[in-house]
């Protein structure tokens, strides 16, 4: 009896076999099929996963999104103050990265512009003006207040205290780099180089930067500033946790986010997830009834070998059985290696978009092989069809 | 006698030309939709990135340096220039007249606030000394602009400002009503329904109608918001405004467009003011106000172009991956398809007919598989699409010829393609083999 049995896994395996050998141009278009599934499938769901992710990151070239103000004086804000010591209290996130940050201090002081240093330069105007002192603990100012640098990108001055100015304040004075300005509050005064000019856009165009000390000295106002600018990464729920934090940290200042952005980007994230998703979805239904349709048709021209399987004594749950197991065996060739393909295809993909290379997820494999061998196995199951065959019909050539 | 072996072929073997014509007319599908989606997506996420608000600020060119801080200008009333408010409607006149989509005026005001308490003892309200500096800012909430054409555009800060969340209602134009932010509500006891006077060291006071309470999350919740022309009359700047944010639809900013416009030649010059970049908008907003500068918010621009342009790659990589898919296991079919009719086409070369022949004959039943499976693959992908867009942005894309041409373009490619491998061998065939089963 057992070596009735073994004998007869013996045969199954060499039908099996020679199915596979019969039809060298056949097993490669089924492999093709079934192998191009499967590298969608997989690059599409291990760039899904990753694109989320990045999107939330993306969001972070909108600058800042909290804001901690000086608790409400009962006037309108601008004079009031908070601790600079704030600006290096905060908690890294729990992902363990740091929170790219800026605190400002704003006052107004008298401006004189001169159109350089040397004797021969010329005055070029008076006016009050916002100085803006400004520390940031992050890669750039840029992250936190987003800018154009309209003149002096790559220029370095040394050896003098150097500013940068708003393009207001350039085109009010006819200013450009290497300009000097003189300033004065008080009876502080300061003079420096513009080494740089910026466009915002918004109230920061009308301003002079400076290096936090030195406006604190003119202002009259050691270690302190006049908010803090937070660039917060993740979704709104993270947003969320990260502020109460902050509350509970800092509960004598007033720590809020900046609605425009946060809400703007809650809703953004929200549509491109939801049609990242949609998409991927329709993409790959799709594709799954697409490969099986032609893995089908393919199945169903297996009349011929049916016929005869069945005119030699096999029975039709034992026909069934093989080309099942050929169906199977061929979903987990060609998702293995599609599956692979399809992992260093979106590998490539997440570098072209994000600049930065997707990290494939290992759980994305199993799963892609495992839906090309249900595709494979179902684009199979019609042949049960042809158990109603009739041997001798097939032969005859009919039907 | 061409035509019947075709016929006879869909005929006598109708569930294989059906699966192979389902395969095809399910890839295309894909295909459609995930193109259709791809081609309309920017003009949908532009339109989601308004919800960021105004993305251009236009301010009088000859005004002196505004002193703000904190949202708070600290210069005199009389100081700085204004612009003319009767030049708005001309912003619809200009070349992206359809890419603006909003537009506000601001007027801003010190104040000083006070807010009448109920006294029980004389039954009325009793008007307390002013107890606060505030800022009053006039602008629009939802405001007809009278077109040069004689049509009306209605906007204001709905449009420019669509994060604000008002309780209660907005302010009505000119109705002497306002609404009133929340940190200067809770500051000074303002409830919806309650009046509010507000006066300045010069002027007299004013009287205003609170009928809602907004959070802005930013320096305006400190402030009272009121209609432009209240504020104009009351500073005595009739027909004048300080600031105009303007939203506007715009293309990702690339190199190109981030180029001085000074120094382009002329033929660069007409691409670039034909491509609604935020600066292009920016410098044909110039044009038609004059005394104004445009400036971009770069926050919003520079963000809003980086994102549109990951997400369009994004769908891109997606449309192409399914397209690759599809073509691979539409052409995988057609050629097992061909493969599987070796018998025939020996018999049919048996009787006489050249490879040539035998070709063209299997090349025209999958052209005609192409067409009919392209064209149901494309109604379904567009319903699909329609169902994908409706769902997420309320829209649906519109069918576009482009698609079909090029769906009906692929599939016809795809199935050729797939089918002339095995075809080239097929005419190679001898038949005597073929028939004597060997």
């Amino acid at each position: 009896m057992a070596t009735h049995r073994t004998s007869n896994r013996a045969m199954f395996w060499r039908i099996i076999r020679r199915l596979f050998g019969a039809n060298p141009g056949r097993l490669f278009v089924m492999l093709l099929a079934l192998g191009a599934g499967a590298a969608v499938t997989a690059a599409l769901l291990n760039l899904e996963v990753d694109a989320k992710r990045r999107l939330t990151s993306e969001f972070r070239t909108f600058g800042a999104n909290i804001i901690i103000a000086p608790p409400d004086s009962g006037h309108a804000s601008g004079s009031a103050t908070i601790s600079e010591t704030l600006l290096d209290r905060f908690p890294n996130q729990t992902s363990g990265s740091s929170i790219p940050r800026a605190a400002f201090l704003y006052a107004i002081a008298e401006v004189t512009a001169f159109s350089g240093e040397g004797k021969d330069s010329s005055r070029l105007g008076a006016a009050p003006a916002v100085i803006a002192g400004y520390r940031f603990l992050a890669d750039d100012l840029k992250q936190v207040v987003p800018y154009q640098v309209i003149e002096g990108d790559n220029v370095v001055i040394l050896d003098a205290e150097t500013c940068e100015i708003g393009q207001k304040v350039a085109s009010q004075f006819h200013l450009h780099v290497s300009g000097v300005l003189k300033l004065k509050a008080g009876e502080t005064e300061h003079s420096c180089v513009i080494s740089q000019i910026r466009g915002f856009g918004g109230a920061e165009d009308s301003q002079i930067f400076l290096p936090m000390k030195t406006v604190q000295h003119l202002a009259g106002l050691p270690q302190q500033v006049s908010l803090i600018q937070a660039v917060v990464p993740g979704g709104p729920a993270q947003i969320e946790h990260y502020l109460n934090d902050l509350r509970s940290r800092f509960p004598d200042a007033d720590v809020r986010t900046v609605r425009q952005f946060t809400e703007g980007e809650a809703r953004i994230y929200n549509r491109i997830s939801g049609l990242l998703t949609a998409t991927v979805a329709i993409v790959l239904v799709l594709t799954g009834l697409c490969v099986m349709a032609a893995m089908t048709n393919v199945a169903m021209e297996r009349k011929n070998d049916v016929g005869l399987m069945k005119a030699i004594g096999g029975s039709v749950r034992r026909v069934l059985r093989l080309f099942l197991a050929e169906a199977a065996l061929l979903g987990l060739a060609g998702g293995m290696i599609g599956g692979a393909v399809g992992i260093f295809l979106s590998i490539g993909l997440g570098k072209a978009v994000f600049g930065v290379a997707a990290r494939p997820r290992l759980i994305v494999y199993p799963v892609a092989v495992a839906l090309t061998i249900i595709v494979a196995i179902l684009s199979a199951y019609p042949l049960r069809r042809l158990a109603s065959i009739r041997p001798a019909s097939v032969f005859r050539g009919e039907a | 006698m061409f035509l019947r072996l075709v016929a006879d072929s869909f005929g006598r073997r109708p569930r294989h030309k059906f699966l192979t014509g389902a395969a095809l007319a399910l890839g295309m599908a894909v295909a459609t939709a995930a193109l259709s989606v791809a081609l309309d997506v920017g003009d949908r996420l532009a339109k989601e990135f308004r919800s960021l608000g105004a993305n251009l600020l236009v301010t009088p060119q000859a005004d002196s340096l505004p002193l703000e801080i904190g949202g708070v200008d600290y210069r005199p009333v009389n100081s700085g220039a204004y612009l003319p408010e009767a030049d708005l409607g001309k912003l619809k006149t200009i070349f992206w007249h359809n890419n603006v989509i909003g537009f506000s005026p601001v007027l801003e005001v010190k104040v000083s606030s006070s807010t009448p308490r109920w006294s029980p003892a004389s039954a009325t309200f009793v008007r307390p000394a002013a107890n606060g500096d505030a800022v009053l800012i006039g602008t629009w909430s939802n405001h007809p602009v009278a077109l040069p054409d004689g049509g009306n555009f209605i906007t204001g800060l709905q449009q420019t400002s669509p994060w604000w969340r008002v309780e209660g209602s907005w302010f009505e134009d000119g109705a002497g009503q306002c609404i009133v932010g929340k940190a200067f509500a809770e500051r000074h006891g303002v409830i919806i329904g309650s009046p509010l006077y507000l006066s300045t060291s010069t002027s007299d006071g004013l009287s205003l109608k609170v009928t809602g309470i907004f959070t802005s999350g930013s320096s305006e919740d400190d402030a009272v918001v009121t209609s432009l022309s209240i504020v104009q009359q009351y500073i005595g700047k009739s027909g004048q405004y300080r600031k105009l944010y303007v939203s506007a639809l715009t293309k990702p900013e690339d190199d190109f467009a981030r180029r001085d416009p000074k120094t382009m030649k002329a033929k660069e010059f007409e691409r670039w003011s034909c491509s609604p970049y935020v600066s292009s908008i920016a410098y044909s907003i110039k044009q038609v106000l004059p005394g104004a500068e445009v400036r971009v918010v770069r926050r919003v621009a520079e963000g809003e172009g980086a994102i549109l342009t990951r997400v369009r790659m994004l769908l891109w990589l997606v449309t192409g991956a399914a397209l690759l898919a599809a073509a691979l296991a539409v052409g995988a079919s057609s050629a097992a398809s061909v493969i599987e009719r070796r018998t025939e086409i020996g018999l049919m070369k048996a009787l006489g007919a050249g490879s040539g022949t035998v070709g063209f004959l299997l090349a025209a039943e999958q052209l005609l598989l192409a067409f009919v499976g392209g064209g149901a693959g494309y109604a379904l992908g567009i319903i699909l699409a329609r169902l994908l867009g409706e769902g997420i942005f309320g829209a649906a894309p519109e069918p576009s010829l482009i698609v079909f041409l090029v769906i009906i373009a692929l599939a016809t490619g795809v199935t050729l393609l797939g089918s002339a491998i095995p075809l080239r061998r097929a005419s190679r065939y001898k038949p005597a083999p073929i028939l004597r089963g060997e």
